[in-house]
């Protein structure tokens, strides 16, 4: 792809936008929620209209040279925040504006704005206020203690992606759907029906909305063709305005159409609330390959100008950061990335190899814009050619991070556990960082990660915790007095149940918040079968529902029973006094004890089944303790291992562990080992993590750093391609390269101003290095090197 | 009966194709200077003393190079990376050290591979026994042949034996039917001059064969010269350059002049 002059501008405004925190968004939603005619309506068609009343006043956007219109705030970056999901203090704002990492300018005017109008409404109405208010003692001190973190306290449920039907149906033919599902409701014997009806009516509104926002874009675009000199822009704008007035009302048919259609779509879900990841096209090869080929061969499309529109769409996503967190929130998860994330190959649901012409050129177009969002992955199926592969290694080989690449048949296998059929399964993909989802017909929530870590550590103190001082966990004894390494595994196993349950009570209250008091309608519309079952997204409408909760540390928590088991109960080389003393103390005079710890004792990564049993321990008492527990939507609760950042934030909260480990660092990321001591190669690192079973999870995340020197040649990219390919065979979820080397990685850190195009791999997305804290930065550095031989 | 190994390698993609194990065998009879795996010539397992550090703390610790392994050791090791090994169409390398200086060991290892269904791998200087030579082909699907100098004196100085042994070895393989590669190390000053590079190129052409596979052209590099330190040995390539990249090229495109296929690198 040769970038166009447009689509260099457009880039490069994107990449120098400042990210700035907008008021709008509150402000409206305010003047909604103070009107007369939101008290008078029930809560999903308040919703609607609240969804209606945001997209008929919000400010429009179009920016010079634009082919696809639309932002979410009033200009490139400047987000809105969601008062009726957390409310932003002052104090919050004035953090957000003056920190250092992930800052949001905020102006004298919106302080005011907040000050004045939002926080004296919203003060205590927020549905965060709603959820804190109905957590139990037990789940606060565990959520204080940095047990687990909780997803919905500052965004609404997400983690949901386009499936093929909304690629072929407009919003009229929507309507049509709800206006079937409201005649065939049953008033005799459905007790729901009325709720129901109110349900399909808030849906019905939101799709007016959408197609009334689409046509304020459609006049506004008419009037700039009407004042437009340049004849070939003239022609331009008005082609988008003929777009925007055919989609999203109709089924887009163009390439151009699909990829306007799509925008107002993720416009739409990302205005109506702030679902976690954002939203996501997808699997696009798929979606835009039949316009292509159609276009192509009429001759209506040349490839400059497809390259154009893709150019112009993948800069739609980075201009949208994810909203400001606070709190536990920006440091669990402290990024502007919001987590979309293409996915490219596969199979088709039909079985057969997805690979397109289109996943090539998607590619290129990857390669050629190299901005952070949307994120890629490729999805490695048997069947896909090695070929899909390659050009995937030439993109990862220049150390920006993406794409990551996914195993196809155990995604597939993950969703037919879960009881999905296998069209479905075909059909679905990942999102987010890696979690496996029924695109088009699952509500795949995440609901905290669960620091496994931290609850050994407390099952050393007797269920106590050092840090806060206060009794998280249940009584089942101090570290001395486990006779054995199984007592120990057994009070482990009770205090991981028991922490289960307080994540699992409390994600029960806090989703039925969602169903009760921030019903969707415009994603409903989306996700099957929301219309058909007259019910909301938020309340178990889509056909398939999900809740996740991601264990988190297995690397660190899996040295330290090892290290347990082999230094205090097999080779006697101390007691539980001289090694409990020592990690009070963080070591401080016991560095013998500590070298012994992490330089003569088995790791985790080494393909060592002494230490990579405690990795299967650990991962089945994880599952048992949550795999199949119903959740209120009628799913139930699942388990993956991922941990976008929040290993940094378990890390500070955390002790010396009894792998060496030092107080408040950074805990293994993903299920990758721990960091600095994989020392026999890729391939031993990869047959650990596959030890446990990836099948029974949503996804697991493998990073692997690699110098540059494996990508050297076409010798290289075969046996990387074998290496996934083995990896995937061994039934693997997901592997990621981080490509760069040391010095690079610590010169960007003296000198970051001649570094800020360097993006890394973090833990299932990539980053701006500059971007990150200094903690993680450092962490990224210290993963082992595996260097070129 | 037990083989002495002082480095195994996994994800070892540069002694032959695909993904491999390479196990270096200690012990060899050649003190080539530039010579980047010291601690491979001696044929007893050596201490070496080796600082772990904590903090500001250091711990000084003692370890053995060189250990000894079983057949079915090596059988193990390999069953642990037999996925990646098939998937890549990758196997099992011997090195060193010079692998043949444990002959009956290697034997015995080859052939177990070899019944275990992996593709296997000889990395040698050629100087060694015909005998030996003669023992371990049936059981080897790739040599790796170093080929230094073709001037004997020179060889006699820079790597403390004779050429004669090797260029008769190498005849031996090349009508073995066995596949080879040669490998060249690039030494500045030693072997890349001008005439010697054109006597190379001949000699190459003169025994082209169906069997000779691929010529690799090794870049000396620097690697080496801590662990010199670390053995006590005399480095005597102080000052030497690595060879430039384009020097690299170049001596690429002059090679493929025989019509054999040349990589630089394993």
């Amino acid at each position: 792809m040769i970038i166009s002059e447009r689509v260099k501008r457009l880039r490069e405004q994107s990449l120098n936008a400042v990210e700035k925190l907008s008021a709008e968004r509150a402000l409206l939603m305010t003047q909604f929620y103070k009107s007369d005619e939101a008290r008078e309506l029930s809560i999903p068609v308040k919703r609607a209209k609240a969804f209606e009343y945001l997209l008929k006043n919000k400010k429009l956007y179009i920016g010079d040279g634009e082919l696809i219109v639309g932002e979410r705030g009033p200009a490139p970056k400047e987000t809105p925040t969601y008062p009726e999901i957390s409310l932003h203090s002052l104090r919050d704002l004035e953090i957000l504006n003056t920190r250092e990492k992930v800052s949001f300018v905020v102006d004298e005017e919106v302080r005011k704005i907040y000050e004045t109008e939002i926080i004296p409404f919203w003060k205590g109405r927020s549905n965060r206020d709603r959820i804190m208010n109905l957590m139990t003692p037990e789940w606060l001190t565990a959520y204080d203690a940095g047990i687990f973190t909780e997803f919905q306290e500052q965004r609404a449920p997400g983690h949901t992606v386009l499936g093929y039907k909304m690629f072929r149906t407009g919003f009229l033919n929507l309507k049509e759907e709800i206006k079937e599902s409201i005649r065939s409701l049953d008033f005799f014997r459905d007790r729901a029906a009325s709720d129901k009806y109110e349900e399909l009516k808030a849906m019905d509104i939101a799709c007016d909305a959408i197609i009334m926002y689409a046509n304020r874009y459609a006049g506004e675009l008419e009037k700039l063709a009407g004042a437009e000199t340049d004849p070939d822009r003239k022609a331009e704008l008005g082609a988008m305005a003929e777009i925007c007035r055919k989609v999203p009302a109709n089924a887009p048919e163009t390439m151009h159409e699909i990829l306007q259609h799509y925008w107002f779509i993720h416009q739409g879900v990302i205005t109506e609330l702030n679902p976690w990841d954002s939203f996501n096209p997808g699997r696009l090869d798929q979606h835009l390959f039949p316009a292509f080929r159609k276009e192509m061969e009429a001759g209506t499309l040349k490839m400059e100008q497809m390259y154009d529109l893709l150019g112009c769409f993948w800069i739609k996503f980075n201009n949208h950061p994810s909203p400001p967190k606070m709190g536990v929130t920006a440091s669990e998860s402290s990024t502007y990335t919001d987590f979309c994330l293409i996915n490219l190959g596969g199979v088709k649901t039909d079985g057969t190899d997805a690979v397109n012409e289109m996943t090539y050129i998607l590619l290129d177009v990857i390669r050629a814009m190299r901005i952070l969002q949307p994120g890629s992955m490729i999805q490695v199926s048997r069947k896909n050619p090695d070929r899909f592969i390659h050009k995937a290694l030439d993109i990862i080989r220049t150390g920006f991070g993406q794409p990551s690449c996914f195993n196809t048949e155990a995604i597939i296998q993950e969703l037919l556990r879960q009881g999905k059929s296998l069209e479905d399964a075909r059909n679905g993909g990942a999102s987010g960082c890696v979690e496996t989802g029924a695109f088009g017909t699952e509500a795949y929530w995440l609901t905290g990660y669960f620091n496994l870590p931290k609850i050994l550590e407390l099952t050393l103190y007797d269920g106590f915790d050092i840090r806060t001082n206060k009794q998280a966990g249940l009584k089942t004894g101090h570290a001395r007095n486990y006779n054995s390494f199984d007592e120990l595994l057994d009070a482990f196993k009770a205090q991981i149940r028991f922490f289960a349950d307080i994540k699992i009570r409390g994600n029960n209250v806090i989703e039925k918040t969602f169903a009760n008091w921030l019903p969707v309608p415009f994603l409903s519309l989306l996700i099957e079968d929301c219309i058909k079952k007259g019910k909301d997204y938020n309340n178990g409408g889509a056909r398939y529902n999900t809740s996740y909760i991601q264990g988190v540390g297995l690397g660190t928590v899996t040295d330290m029973l090892t290290s347990i088991r082999y230094n205090i109960y097999d080779r006697k080389k101390f007691t539980w006094d001289q090694l409990v003393n020592a990690l009070e103390k963080d070591f401080t005079g016991d560095e013998k004890i500590r070298h012994e710890l992490i330089y003569n004792t088995p790791k985790y990564g080494n393909d060592d089944d002494y230490a990579d049993q405690h990795a299967v321990a650990v991962f089945e008492m994880y599952y048992d303790a949550v795999n199949g527990r119903p959740d209120p939507r009628g799913g139930v609760h699942r388990i993956n291992m991922l941990p976008t950042t929040s290993h940094v934030y378990f890390g500070s909260v955390t002790g010396a562990t009894p792998d060496g480990r030092k107080a408040y660092k950074p805990l293994s990321e993903g299920i990758s080992p721990s960091q600095g001591v994989d020392r026999q190669g890729p391939t031993s690192v990869l047959k650990s993590a596959s030890k446990i079973d990836h099948l029974r999870t949503g996804g697991t995340l493998l990073n692997q750093k690699f110098t540059p020197q494996f990508f050297e040649d076409e010798d290289s990219y075969t046996n990387l391609t074998a290496l996934i390919r083995s990896y995937f065979a061994l039934d693997g979820h997901h592997i990621q390269f981080n490509v760069v080397n040391a010095e690079t990685l610590r010169d960007a850190q003296k000198h970051p101003e001649l570094y800020r195009d360097l993006i890394v791999r973090v833990a299932g997305y990539s980053d701006y290095f500059n971007d990150l804290g200094e903690d993680l930065q450092n962490e990224i550095i210290q993963r082992t090197e595996q260097a070129g031989a | 009966m037990k083989g002495l190994i002082f480095s195994v390698k996994r994800y070892s993609i540069h002694d032959g194709p695909g993904i491999r194990v390479t196990f270096f065998m200690k012990g060899c009879p050649l003190s080539c200077w530039w010579c980047h795996n010291p601690e491979g010539i001696s044929p007893e397992p050596e201490n070496v003393v080796i600082d772990e550090i904590i903090g500001e703390h250091k711990f000084r610790k003692t370890e053995s190079a060189g250990e000894y392994y079983t057949v079915d050791d090596i059988l193990a090791i390999l069953g642990k990376d037999r996925i990646f090994l098939d998937e890549s169409k990758g196997g099992v390398t011997f090195s060193g050290g010079e692998p043949l200086h444990q002959a009956e060991f290697l034997v015995k290892a080859l052939k177990a591979c070899k019944a275990g269904g992996y593709h296997t791998a000889v990395d040698t200087s050629g100087y060694a026994p015909a005998g030996s030579l003669r023992r371990i082909i049936p059981f080897t699907d790739l040599f790796l042949f170093d080929l230094k100098h073709l001037d004997d004196t020179l060889h006699y100085k820079y790597t403390g034996v004779s050429n004669v042994i090797i260029l008769e070895n190498l005849q031996l393989l090349l009508g073995s039917g066995r596949d080879i590669m040669v490998r060249i190390p690039v030494i500045p000053g030693f072997n890349d001059d001008d005439s010697h590079l054109r006597d190379l190129r001949d000699f190459l052409l003169k025994n082209k064969s169906e069997n000779l596979k691929k010529i690799n052209l090794l870049p000396y590099h620097k690697t080496g010269s801590s662990k010199y330190k670390r053995f006590h040995i005399p480095y005597r390539m102080e000052g030497i350059r690595q060879p430039s990249r384009e020097r690299m090229n170049e001596l690429k495109t002059f090679f493929s002049e025989t019509g054999i296929t040349v990589k630089i690198g394993g």
